[in-house]
């Protein structure tokens, strides 16, 4: 019984070991694609020739595209223009191709549907 | 309806008439990262709810400096910021009522209400907090009658010295009083813009920055009040490193 005390404790505490450690772990590209952080959210936006993705982690959790709305806002000619994207698998939510001319400023708002809770950063262009 | 917001707007003032109106600011801060409209100094984060009618206008703007619509909405005891895009920059017009001091004291109400006061004052805050990288210098924003724009760029570290320039009504202007950090130490001894507006000072926080600038207008009613007091905030925050 001890020892099953004693593994059970050891498994907690790995956990809680590991917990900090993954605190921080997504500051990276997963897909490929630029990232943007805004405190522990991470945007990620891929730009592809037939479209472009988003991919959103908050507090290391992969967030639910179907719960959320997501708009890009860019400057095309001097003109901001909007593009609402579509919720996708898991995290992702995609869109039209959009042409990002190195320097141009991509403005991410996710917002989720049930508890207006935003969450917004901005991408540059390299 | 404009005289019972008129009453509403005094009953409100009323019940804050013991307190200083001039130290006090707005600024826009993230709270469980949403962006939260605060009244206060220093560290007191007052209630921002009770004021929410004071808030005239807020304003979000894109890269390009082009405004977009966003509003201010109440959240159980805060008041939060709602705009349907990342803004690069967000202002607001908060009007703070007008106050006379009386026996040392300011108390809510101008000339009229207060015919023994030697102080009467009409109070603006206004603030611009900047959410998103910019390209080009920070324009004259038509509303902010008060407004404090870096004159170069900002700094990734705090420590380095960052030059402000005080717009008063779009042109820079001189005798502003400008500390560098309302939050942390807000009883520091003020700098004063010089003729071309400006003010060089330490950036202080590896954070988020809170600059103030107070200036006291002309009058626009001398029989109720003597000046207009206007003091306006500039925010913005330093990464800090990656962890």
């Amino acid at each position: 019984m001890k020892h099953a005390i004693s593994a059970a404790l050891a498994l907690a505490l790995s956990t809680a070991v590991a917990a900090p450690v993954l605190a921080h772990g997504f500051s990276k590209p997963q897909h490929g694609g630029i990232v943007t952080t805004s405190g522990e959210t991470l945007f990620e936006l891929v730009a592809k020739p037939t479209g472009v993705q988003l991919y959103v982690i908050d507090d290391d959790e992969p967030v639910s595209a179907a719960a959320m709305t997501a708009t890009l806002n860019t400057s095309v000619g001097g003109k901001m223009q909007s593009v609402a994207l579509k919720p996708a698998t898991g995290n992702r939510f995609d869109g039209p191709a959009m042409k990002l001319k190195p320097g141009a400023k991509v403005a991410v708002m996710v917002i989720n549907k049930a508890t207006k809770v935003r969450m917004g950063g901005t991408f540059v262009i390299k | 309806m404009p005289k019972f917001k008129s009453f509403v707007l005094a009953a409100l003032l009323a019940g804050f008439a013991s307190q200083a109106a001039d130290a006090h600011a707005v600024w826009f801060a993230q709270r469980a990262r949403q962006t939260a409209l605060i009244y206060g100094i220093g560290a007191d984060d007052l209630d921002a709810v009770k004021r929410f009618s004071f808030i005239e206008k807020i304003t979000g703007y894109d890269a390009d400096y082009q405004p977009f619509a966003a509003s201010a909405r109440i959240a159980g005891p805060i008041v939060l910021v709602d705009a349907d895009q990342q803004p690069t920059l967000l202002s607001v017009v908060f009007f703070n009522g007008v106050w006379s001091r009386v026996d040392g004291e300011f108390v809510t109400g101008g000339r009229d209400k207060n015919p023994k006061a030697t102080l009467a004052e009409k109070n603006y805050k206004y603030s611009v907090s900047i959410m998103g990288p910019l390209s080009t210098p920070i324009p004259v924003l038509a509303d902010q009658v008060l407004q404090i724009v870096p004159a170069g760029p900002i700094p990734d570290q705090h420590g380095a010295k960052l030059t402000y320039r005080v717009l008063f009504k779009g042109k820079p202007v001189s005798g502003a009083k400008v500390i560098n950090d309302l939050i942390n130490d807000p009883d520091q001894k003020p700098l004063v813009s010089g003729a071309d507006g400006t003010v060089t000072m330490e950036v202080r926080n590896q954070g988020l920055n809170v600059i103030q600038a107070v200036y006291n207008g002309p009058s626009d009613d001398a029989k109720q009040y003597d000046r207009i007091e206007n003091t306006a905030t500039l925010t913005f925050t330093l990464a800090h490193a990656p962890e």
